[in-house]
């Protein structure tokens, strides 16, 4: 971050009027965050310490839910299978999007069409995509599976119907759907880049290797970080996709901490429960997020 | 690896305006077959899409067979007669176009002047306030969803348009968004306006919106978006068929015994249109943005 | 630092206090004057009522014998029903009356004290009301069923005949089926027919239903799950076999029961009750084909049953909202004790519904039905079976069920052997429900 006005102008009356500024500016947003989404999520870590089914009072169980959750095995279960998802989808998604957006980040002939196909997936109902996606990963009957045979693969996978496979065919689509989605927060990022430094760079002598390194990254900075962080909390949370691709299966294969908070708060009306396991995952999710703030913070140093 | 393998055939990568050159056989070949490329990725990103508007023609039981029917074998285009009425299409519309709009508006309102109070001005309890409002984004809402609701209720905003509003407008990603772009911005230009006696209020308005109008565009887009297809928040919150929204409408086609999955597609073809003309007009704002904004001078 | 946001929090909760001050006020203010003796106005919570018309039905039948008392139907989705209506209780904003939607979602509602109890309006019904019993706890009744849906075997006249084979007689055991079924596969395919012996959806019910309902002593509730082996080592053979579609192929192309039977795919299908009014629909409408088909009664463990076939199906009832206004809860009281009697099942059995009052008169109506086969095999599928409950009403019959589903999908998509996948699910179950 440049240079800001404490620094500038140093003293307290001054701090006092910045805070005033500073809140100014917030408060309209804030009020509305404050009610309708603070309070119920203070009122969740409440939850999460009691044994509430939704109707009539909470009793408070202490660390319970927490000490119930170590001997779950499909807690255990779902959240190995969301780290499996995370990890595998984010470097992905981050990389393809970015690709496309330097891609589509042209003046050229039907780039309208382009970056409209490329955002479709995101926009497209999502019942039609798993209900497409499945067909095309049917295993007996499928095209992908068929030219896997045709070329040479004598035993496809079975895709969302083996428990093995499910997983990457679930990464494959969640990838594909969201891709487009980040391609356009790159795409405006890359806007903020004055083409001086390229022309700049060109003069120098820089290959195009070159000015990606020094001019395209280091400014798509901020950019970056958000799309990092929204995306590492997305997948943390993935849900609709998973729920409508495979719900969870075959066998639990695919459940993921998102689904097993809906199953246990709404199927078994556990929201007690339900609250300490999204508590568990929202610490999972702030504390990347801290290290991804600070790893930008001193970056910007 | 991605990256650098799109990249390297680029040489004028991140540039809106890349020079004008004199072409060479060469460089016409592999333009034509950059074209086939993305013409090609362009089909397979597209398929599902084809098979939704295929599926809209088709009898609601030919829509799932075994193997895939691409081409419906008799096209039934009363469906799109159908539709409007045996459905309240122009209702469902009307509400999502309306919400869409007032979500849209307010969130950029109220999260791009958040963001600059997050971004531009340093008090102290800054970054712990805006870390709650990315933590508030890691809480997964069908956890909090129902002392949500009990809040709106007891605020008599549940069953009415306004619960959606007060649910999407006012949500930490717009904030979050535009904050990071605002970061993207020199100082320097914020700087010599205070130098000319501009107020904080007078820099946001003058040189930090028009300088932020790509990433103001792109939240509008998918803030739109996001709020077009929304399911879970109608779904919990608006019961009265006269609010329903467009997806909420069309998930009524299945009913427990029967399920009009012909019209299911015909309806989400119908939302998608929309989307795709805004976004079409809308995309330009991604080339001209910075290059309009005097920001050379 | 600190001081601001905890200043933050402060501001954020004193305002909704306040905003929820405000509110109840305002509830006080504008709860309804109403007479206990005028006209009386109850909300019933029903879904898809557009497709759906058995809440409109029952409603208008009660409100012509007693025009005093009006129920109105509010709309709730059909698929996550739950999910809202426990918004709604939570919240306080609850119709009067409201669907037991699935048996499964009772003892929640029940337990959670959502539930007004209705033994007094149970005494004055028929006691062999079918699936009354299923909502009594603990000597008293909360619910009043309407529906009773049991699980038949469809089967296609017009394709039994294309192949030569003969109907199904009522005496079958589930390897009666098998045998057909394949037989039934090979001679469609020499008659140059691509349909398939039968189809069986990708839910649990058809297999778990079946094993839990016909197999002496078997307990959900137990977690011994043993029961369900021989069922499953029978459906993977008619997979493996080609007589049925394979559940990847149904889950992947999301094939529809709807689809497969009415579009002639399968030449039978064990499927509920419901099915018979939708097949009229759809083949009135055109989404089906036309031919001929019957009901045939569910295949049997073993030929001992076959006189009263053991089938399985939950019951549908209706509940009152314990917080509804007094004046009201009479008026709701005189709805449910219509909805248990023999005019509400008439009512009920003329738009195609299984309603839980059985009689003959009831039996009449239901195929005096334009399109309800009428043979003598389909007369007695419907009338005569021993209808036991999917889903046992307890604490934990929720969670052991979710288990048995993950175990279902992943011994019919072949991930797993029978033995692995039951012995599996029963240790979860230990571990993961029944310790709670």
């Amino acid at each position: 971050m440049a240079t800001t006005l404490e620094a500038r102008r140093p003293g307290s009356r001054l701090k006092w009027r910045n805070t005033m500024l500073g809140w100014s500016f917030i408060l309209p947003n804030f009020l509305g965050f404050a009610v309708l989404t603070l309070v119920p999520v203070i009122a969740l870590f409440y939850i999460a310490f009691t044994n509430w089914n939704a109707f009539g009072t909470a009793d408070w169980v202490g660390l319970a839910n927490f000490q119930r959750m170590v001997g779950d095995k499909s807690f255990l279960v779902a959240l190995s299978n969301t780290v499996y998802y995370t990890v595998f989808h984010i470097p992905l998604t981050l990389g393809l999007s970015l690709a496309l957006a330097l891609l589509l980040n042209r003046k050229m002939r039907g780039v309208a069409f382009f970056r409209t196909a490329a955002f479709f997936p995101y926009v497209t109902s999502i019942v039609a995509i798993a209900v497409v996606w499945n067909m095309l990963f049917s295993p007996e009957s499928g095209p992908i599976n068929q030219f896997l045979t045709m070329v040479g693969v004598s035993n496809p996978p079975g895709w969302t119907t083996s428990a093995d496979w499910s997983m990457p065919a679930v990464i494959l689509v969640g990838t594909w759907r969201e891709m487009g989605y980040y391609m356009l927060l790159f795409l405006a990022g890359l806007q903020t880049i004055p083409p001086e430094l390229y022309e700049a760079a060109r003069v120098d002598g820089a290959s195009a290797w070159q000015r990606f390194r020094n001019i395209t990254v280091p400014c798509l900075r901020p950019t970056t970080f958000f799309i990092t962080v929204m995306l590492t909390i997305g997948s943390f949370k993935v849900f609709d996709l998973i729920l409508v691709m495979t719900n969870g299966g075959p066998g639990q294969s695919t459940l993921v901490l998102s689904q097993y908070i809906y199953t246990k708060g709404f199927v078994e009306n556990q929201l007690g429960y339900a609250s300490s396991v999204s508590i568990v995952l929202f610490l999972i999710c702030i504390s990347i997020t801290v290290v991804q703030f600070l790893v930008n913070k001193r970056s910007e140093a | 690896m991605a990256i650098t393998t799109a990249v390297r055939p680029i040489p004028e990568i991140g540039s809106p305006l890349p020079r004008r050159r004199p072409r060479s056989t060469k460089k016409t070949v592999g333009r034509v077959l950059g074209y086939v490329a993305l013409g090609l990725a362009a089909a397979g990103v597209l398929l599902p899409f084809f098979w939704m508007v295929m599926s809209s023609l088709k009898t609601n039981n030919a829509v799932f067979s075994v193997p895939i029917q691409w081409i419906p074998e008799t096209f039934v285009w009363s469906n799109y007669v159908d539709i409007w009425q045996k459905s309240d299409m122009s209702t469902w519309l009307k509400n999502t176009m309306v919400l869409s709009l007032a979500v849209t508006a307010l969130q950029l309102l109220t999260g791009s002047f958040a963001a600059y109070g997050f971004s531009k001005v340093r008090f102290p309890g800054r970054d712990v306030l805006f870390l709650v409002y990315v933590g508030t984004i890691a809480v997964p809402w069908q956890a909090y969803m129902i002392p949500q609701f009990i809040l709106m209720s007891k605020l008599h905003l549940s069953n009415t348009l306004w619960s959606i509003v007060a649910l999407q407008a006012f949500g930490a990603f717009g904030v979050f968004l535009m904050k990071q772009f605002y970061e993207t911005v020199p100082e320097e230009l914020s700087e010599a306006a205070r130098i000319d006696g501009l107020s904080e209020y007078g820099i946001y308005r003058r040189i930090i919106l028009p300088l932020s109008v790509p990433a103001l565009a792109s939240l509008t887009l998918l803030t739109f978006v996001n709020t077009w297809n929304d399911y879970l928040g109608p779904l919990i919150y608006l019961r009265d068929p006269n609010l329903w929204t467009i997806q909420l409408g069309l998930k009524s086609f299945v009913s427990q015994y029967n399920a009009e999955y012909a019209l299911i597609m015909t309806g989400s073809v119908l939302s998608v249109l929309p989307i795709a003309i805004i976004f079409m007009v809308g995309q330009r704002y991604f080339v001209e943005g910075i290059a309009t904004s005097g920001l050379k001078g | 630092m600190k001081r601001s946001i905890v200043t933050g929090l402060g501001i954020a909760a004193a305002l909704s206090l306040a905003l929820a001050g405000c509110s109840s006020d305002a509830d006080a203010e504008s709860a309804p004057e109403t007479t206990p003796s005028g006209p009386v106005t109850v909300t019933l919570a029903g879904w898809s009522l557009a497709t759906t018309p058995e809440f409109q039905t029952l409603a208008d039948a009660f409100h012509a014998a007693n025009p005093d008392i009006t129920v109105e139907a509010k709309e709730y989705d059909a698929t996550n029903y739950d999910t809202q209506m426990t918004a709604d209780l939570a919240a306080g904003t609850a119709p009067d009356i409201y669907v037991q939607k699935n048996l499964k979602n009772f003892f929640t509602y029940q337990n959670g004290a959502q539930l007004m109890d209705l033994s007094d309006v149970a005494d004055t019904l028929d006691k062999s009301l079918s699936g009354l019993d299923a909502y009594e706890v603990e000597g008293a009744t909360y619910a009043i069923p309407y529906r009773q849906d049991s699980w038949y075997l469809y089967y296609n006249r017009d394709l039994f005949d294309a192949a030569g084979m003969e109907y199904p007689d009522g005496s079958w055991t589930w390897d009666d089926y098998a045998t057909n079924a394949d037989e039934m596969t090979a001679a469609l395919a020499a008659a140059g027919s691509p349909a398939l012996g039968t189809y069986q959806h990708t839910w649990q019910s058809p297999v778990q239903g079946f094993a839990l309902a016909q197999t002496p002593d078997a307990d959900l509730l137990s977690g011994d799950f043993s029961y369900l082996a021989p069922y499953y080592e029978s459906r993977i053979a008619l997979q493996d076999s080609g007589a049925q579609a394979s559940y990847g192929t149904a889950t992947t192309n999301s094939l529809t029961y709807q689809a497969q039977f009415g579009t002639q795919k399968a030449a039978m299908m064990p499927m509920g009750s419901w099915y018979v009014a939708t097949l009229i629909a759809q083949q009135a409408s055109g989404d089906s084909e036309t031919f001929n088909w019957g009901i045939a009664p569910a295949p049997q463990l073993d030929s001992s049953t076959v006189k009263n076939p053991v089938t399985f199906g939950d019951p549908t009832g209706l509940g009152i909202n314990p917080a509804i206004d007094d004046d009201k809860a009479a008026a709701a009281k005189a709805f449910l004790a219509y909805v248990g009697s023999e005019d509400a099942a008439l009512a009920l059995a003329k738009i195609g519904i299984t309603p839980a009052y059985a009689s003959d008169v009831v039996t009449e109506a239901y195929f005096g039905l334009k399109g309800v086969p009428t043979d003598d095999l389909s007369r007695f599928a419907f009338s005569t079976h021993d209808t036991k409950p999917e889903n046992p009403v307890s604490k934990y019959t929720t969670g052991i069920q979710n288990i048995l589903n993950d175990a279902h999908s992943i011994i019919m998509s072949g991930s797993s052997t029978v033995e692995d996948a039951l012995a599996e699910a029963e240790s979860r179950a230990e571990n993961e429900v029944l310790n709670q």
